[in-house]
Parts: structure tokens; sequence; C-alpha cells
């Protein structure tokens, strides 16, 4: 089986809530364990990723955290200047042009062209070389937006290419175009909980994924999995205590969800997918994500396990 | 009664505001749920196609117009609703498309719902979506009579787009940028005539390196199109600043106690504050309860095996209890001054109309969890 260890550029996404920034955290640390030059992106957000693994916040620069594991948090403004100014190539005249007010206000005509440049920043790094010609990124996490804007956010190649004039534009949609459909490259994992809303959407997900921005969903990643636990005699025989009956059946019926959500997930979307039971630590930091890095272990590496 | 169902019972807009999977769409209904069975003609606009939602409700589907939930649906809660309550889904391309067909010239029309500028904007402009929403809400405060109409926004990414995206959408309306760099071509009269052979300006040329020739061309087309729609625009984006800003609207900040979403509670919240508008209520949706001290007690009364699983799970519950805690106790800090309600979490998801009802309850502070400052006495009993 193929893990994502086979992948350099992996995307997780999922509707909101269901702890995609966790498992994005748990992928990056297990990738960076394995040795690979690893680069987690997240998306002009409050920043989660390098606090869930214990690190401060790193903002727009790539800033090393620790042996192997570096991280970005990708910006609209910082991400259009590095784009115009590749484009342009002389930073006089980006501050001429571009730093104009007016000129800012204009260039937000320019339909979806802030999702542009926050892609292009992304796979500008997935093409990155060292000098030897290697990949300098043996690994890039993207912790990509919630379902509804991950589509609009992965999307925008298509959306300029259907859009625009031929140009600059669409060359460079075409290219991230083009990375983004190729599944030696890359991996989708939708991260989902075992409850009926997240499951739908994941579904979802996977759907608009496939149809209209054409990347491969690698794995799902129930998250927030119940083991069984109770059985019925076990329900039985709390009948008399109608309290810890209630405790007792919650669980059950949380299980018996999980199994439910596992079952449809692995029908509809026919790729693995892997549990992550609750974590009970007392915070949710480091320790937590270590924990959820080992039970990914089968989904990064591809071998069976657990 | 809380600061909730205060809102319920004097405020004519509450917009439920909040990042994604803390349970906006679920808050906002039952909270025009509650507004309708006190007695007040109600509506809730959702975002998420919450399909199992809408069946509790009684629809087969929402759509981008108001669908009235049947008393018969109420049913099981044994009361009878003194209210109407409706229901929609908002679908942002219909409403674009309302809009520029109310309000176009005739001439420009199809030549606005064609271009491929508007296209994308309608459809894919991220902010788009946001934008929408606050116009869908402006028309149907000015041209409905509901009483209370409940907003579920869709979930941001960055607290910031909430309030920024109709700034930014309107940015994409406004013509005076455009006219400074299209000048040349207004002048003209000509679109097809290549911009940059009329003497074109040092930053057009650019631009266009940027962007493409062909793109400004385009661009500049649909500038001229909907041009006449500027002011009209503008004038409904006052009307929603107005309406945000009014002593009759409240916003509902929904979240969650993990500690991850802190600094998005603290970010809407600042930003709120910091735009003019109230807060009406914190809400806390999901809550882990602490697990009563006599179930440990009973549990000991239990076979060896069954008893270790019993007291697992209560293990597990107080670690989640206390994970929570500690959120809410941060939360309650961040938003100093503005009321904080607690809803826990259920069985199983809360989807049908039951399960909206007992949210209900604590979302009006008919029933509440122990406050953060119970807790103390809760472990020293332990």
């Amino acid at each position: 089986m193929v893990g994502l260890l086979d992948k350099r550029l992996w995307i997780v996404s999922g509707k909101g809530g269901v702890g995609k920034s966790t498992i994005a955290a748990a992928l990056a640390l297990r990738s960076a364990r394995a040795g690979r030059r690893t680069l987690v992106c997240e998306i002009n957000t409050q920043e989660r990723v390098s606090r869930l693994l214990g690190h401060q916040p790193v903002g727009p620069q790539v800033t090393k955290l620790e042996d192997n594991l570096w991280a970005v948090d990708v910006r609209p403004q910082e991400a259009m200047r590095e784009y115009a100014l590749m484009v342009l190539r002389f930073e006089t005249l980006y501050k001429t042009v571009f730093e104009n007010k007016v000129v800012r206000y204009f260039l937000r005509f320019i339909p979806s062209l802030q999702e542009l440049v926050l892609l292009g920043k992304i796979l500008f790094h997935a093409q990155e070389k060292r000098p030897d010609g290697q990949p300098l990124w043996d690994s890039i996490v993207m912790d990509a937006p919630a379902t509804g804007h991950a589509i609009t956010f992965l999307r925008v190649p298509q959306v300029l290419l259907q859009t625009l004039p031929p140009g600059p534009m669409t060359r460079e949609a075409m290219k991230m175009r083009d990375i983004l459909e190729d599944p030696a490259t890359t991996a989708a994992v939708l991260v989902s909980l075992p409850e009926e809303m997240p499951v739908n959407e994941t579904l979802e997900l996977h759907a608009a994924l496939r149809d209209q921005v054409r990347v491969r969903t690698h794995a799902a990643v129930l998250n927030a999995a119940f083991p069984e636990r109770f059985t019925e005699d076990d329900l039985e025989a709390l009948v008399d205590h109608p309290e810890l009956l209630r405790v007792a059946r919650a669980h059950h019926d949380r299980a018996a969800q999980t199994v439910l959500a596992e079952v449809k997930l692995e029908r509809n979307l026919h790729v693995p997918v892997y549990q992550v039971p609750r974590i009970f630590t007392p915070g949710f930091g480091r320790e937590a994500i270590e924990q959820v890095m080992g039970h990914l272990e089968p989904l990064v590496t591809g071998k069976a396990g657990t | 009664m809380n600061a909730l169902s205060e809102a319920l019972a004097k405020k004519r807009v509450l917009v439920c505001v909040g990042s994604g999977g803390v349970g906006k769409t679920t808050i906002s209904a039952t909270l025009a749920l509650r507004s309708a069975v006190d007695g007040r003609s109600s509506l809730v606009c959702t975002i998420d196609p919450a399909k199992r939602l809408a069946n509790s409700l009684g629809l087969h589907a929402l759509g981008n117009v108001e669908a009235e939930v049947p008393p018969s649906a109420l049913e099981p809660l044994g009361v009878k609703p003194r209210g109407r309550l409706h229901a929609m889904m908002l679908d942002m391309k219909q409403t674009w498309d309302d809009l520029i067909l109310k309000y176009a010239p005739p001439d420009k029309r199809e030549k606005i719902l064609s271009n491929r500028f508007y296209q994308s904007l309608s459809s894919a402009l991220a902010g788009s979506q946001e934008y929408i929403a606050m116009e869908k809400l402006w028309e149907l405060r000015t041209k409905r009579n509901y009483e209370l109409i409940v907003l579920d926004t869709p979930p941001t990414a960055h607290a910031l787009d909430f309030l920024e995206a109709p700034n930014r959408v309107l940015d994409f309306l406004d013509n005076e940028a455009a006219k400074w760099l299209l000048t040349p071509a207004l002048a003209a009269g000509k679109i097809g005539l290549s911009l940059f052979s009329l003497g074109s300006s040092y930053v057009a040329k650019t631009i266009s390196k940027f962007t493409g020739t062909e793109t400004l061309q385009e661009l500049a087309g649909f500038m001229m199109a909907i041009a006449p729609m500027n002011e009209s625009f503008r004038e409904r984006a006052r009307g929603v600043r107005e309406l945000l800003e009014a002593e009759s609207t409240g916003f509902v900040l929904v979240t969650s106690p993990g500690r991850e979403r802190l600094d998005e509670v603290t970010h809407f919240h600042r930003l709120l504050k910091q735009n003019r508008m109230e807060v009406v209520a914190v809400v806390v949706n999901r809550v882990h309860p602490m697990p009563a001290q006599a179930l440990w007690e009973e549990a000991k009364g239990l076979i060896p095996a069954r008893r270790a699983k019993v007291e697992e799970t209560l293990r597990e519950l107080t670690v989640l209890a206390e994970q929570d805690a500690r959120g809410i106790a941060e939360i309650q800090a961040a938003c100093d001054g503005t009321p904080l309600i607690q809803v826990p979490r259920f069985e199983l998801d809360v989807h049908d109309i039951g399960a909206l009802w007992r949210t209900a309850r604590y979302l009006i502070g008919d029933e509440a969890l122990p406050s953060p400052a119970a807790l103390p006495a809760a472990e020293a009993r332990r």
C-alpha cells in the first residue's frame, strides 16, 4: 500500500472543527521524524499548527521549528509581494506600482487573485530545488481551509483558466493545476468526526475535489473515534443503575456511530480510513500531537499495523 | 431570564458568528424556534446545507426562498407555537443573479450575467459569500415583517473576513480606481481599442505584465457594464452597516470550549466591539459536564470487569470536563463583560426537534451547567 511518504504535497482538509490542524501537525511531525525536510503551510489563519507542536507562531517567513521541520503562515499581502516580485523582478518597480493605494484596490478586482497568490506561494515551495536539483522540501503539509473555502481555494487555478484570457496569470495557473492534479505528487487527507454531518460533508468534499479540482483523496482520518467498550450484557446489567447506564449507553452509542462512520466513509470514498481515538491529556499540546502521530503510522508509511 | 432570552424578546436581528464546526447552524435554528414558540414571527437563514436539520423542521429541503415550518413539526415538543417560524438557506449564486436582474439597467443585464468576471465574483470569489449574506439580511429586514431574523453566517477562516468581506466586494465594484487606470479607454468609448495604443500609462503597462493585456480590457468592459449599479450597491452597503450597528441588532458569538478556539473568540469579540456591534452573548457549545461524585460511589458496587469499564469512562469524562472548564475560564476572562452561556454536549448529534428544544433550554437559562467557579469544590470532593 502506498503511504504519504511516497507523496510530496499533503493536503489536509475537512469540515471546520474536526481537528484538521491537529492531524496536519501530527503528520508533519511524523514526516520530520522520518528524516524528511518538512514544511507545514498554514493559510492566513490564527496559526494553530506551530502552537500545537509547542512552538511560537512563525509568521509569514519560512521558519525552522526543529530538526527537519519548518513552518510558514501564508498571508495575502506578503504572498502578493513575493508573487509580484517574481513576475516583475524589480523591487523598485514593485514599490512604485504595487504599493500604490489605488493599484492595491485595483488588484482586488482580479477574481481570486488573493487565492492565486496564496496557493501560488505554497506551490512555489513545492517547486523549490536544492543546488543538486533535488526538491528542497521532501514533504509539504498544507493545513487547508475548511470544506467550502478549501474548494474555492484549491479550485482557483481552474477558475482563472476559465475566467481569464491567456496571459501571465493563466500560465501560472496552469503550472499550479498540473501540480495539484499529479497523483504522484499530491495527496489529499480528509479529516472527519464520527458524526453524521461531518461524515456527509467529507463525502461532499471528496466529490468536489475529484470533480472540480481533480485532486485525489488518498485517505480519510476519523478523528476522536470511540473504541468499543460496553457490550449489550453490560448495558443490561446496569439497568438498576440508571445514571451509570446513561453514561455507558452514551459511550456505546458513540462507539456504534464510529463503526457506522467508518463503514460509510470506506464504502463511498474507496480509500483507507484511519481512526484516531480521543486523546486524554491535561492540555492539548505537544504530548497530544505525539499520541496522534502514533495512531497515524499506517497512513504515513503505508504499512499495515494497528 | 438571561441576556439571550431578553434578546430573543426584543431584538429584530440576531447574527450568529464563529468559526466552522462549533454548531452555529444548530444554535441559529434553535434561537428562531424558541422565539417563534414564544410568540414572535421568526425566520432562520442558514448557510450550511443541513438537510437533516431541514427535515427536523418538517421541510424537505431549504432553498433561497423562505419556507414555513408547519406547526405539526413542533408537536413532539408538546407546545403550541404562538408565532410562525420560517427557514431558508442562502443560495449565493441565485442571490447575486437576483440582485443583477433587479437593479441592473435592462440593456446591461445579459452582458453582466455572461461576463466572466461576474461569474467568478458570484460563485467563486472568496468573501462574496459573506457579502451576499449581509445583502440578503438587509433585504429581508427591510422588505419583510419578521419580528426576528436569525442569520447563520458562513464559517470564516479568519475573523477579519467576516466584517471585511463587504468592503472587499465593494472595492471590486468601486469605479474610482478603475476609472483612474482605464480613463484612456473610457474616454475613447471603445473597449475593443487597445488600451495601450492610446499612450497608456506606466502603471497600466506594469500591471499588464502581471495580469495580461486582455484581462484589463475585459475588466474595463465589466466595469463599464456594472457602473450604473455602483451607487445602488454602495447604498445597500451603507444600509447593511447601519443595520449591523442598530440597537435592534445583536451578535451571538458561538464557539466550543477548546483552548484552540480562544484566539478566534477573542479576535471576533474585539472586532465586533471595535465596529460598535453589540455582542449579546458568547455561547460555548458542546461543553462536557463534570460527572457527579455519586457515580463513582455507585460504580464501586459493580463486578470488577464492569466497574473497570465504567470507571475508565468516568475518568475520560472528567479529563474532558476539566479541559473544557479551563477553556471556558479563559474565554470568560477574554470576553469580560459579555454574558457567557454554556450548552452541554449531548449524547448524540443535535438534529431532531427535541434536541433543538433541549438546547434552547440552556440558551435561555431555563437550565444551566455549573460555572467554572464550582469546579474547585467538585475537585475537592473527588
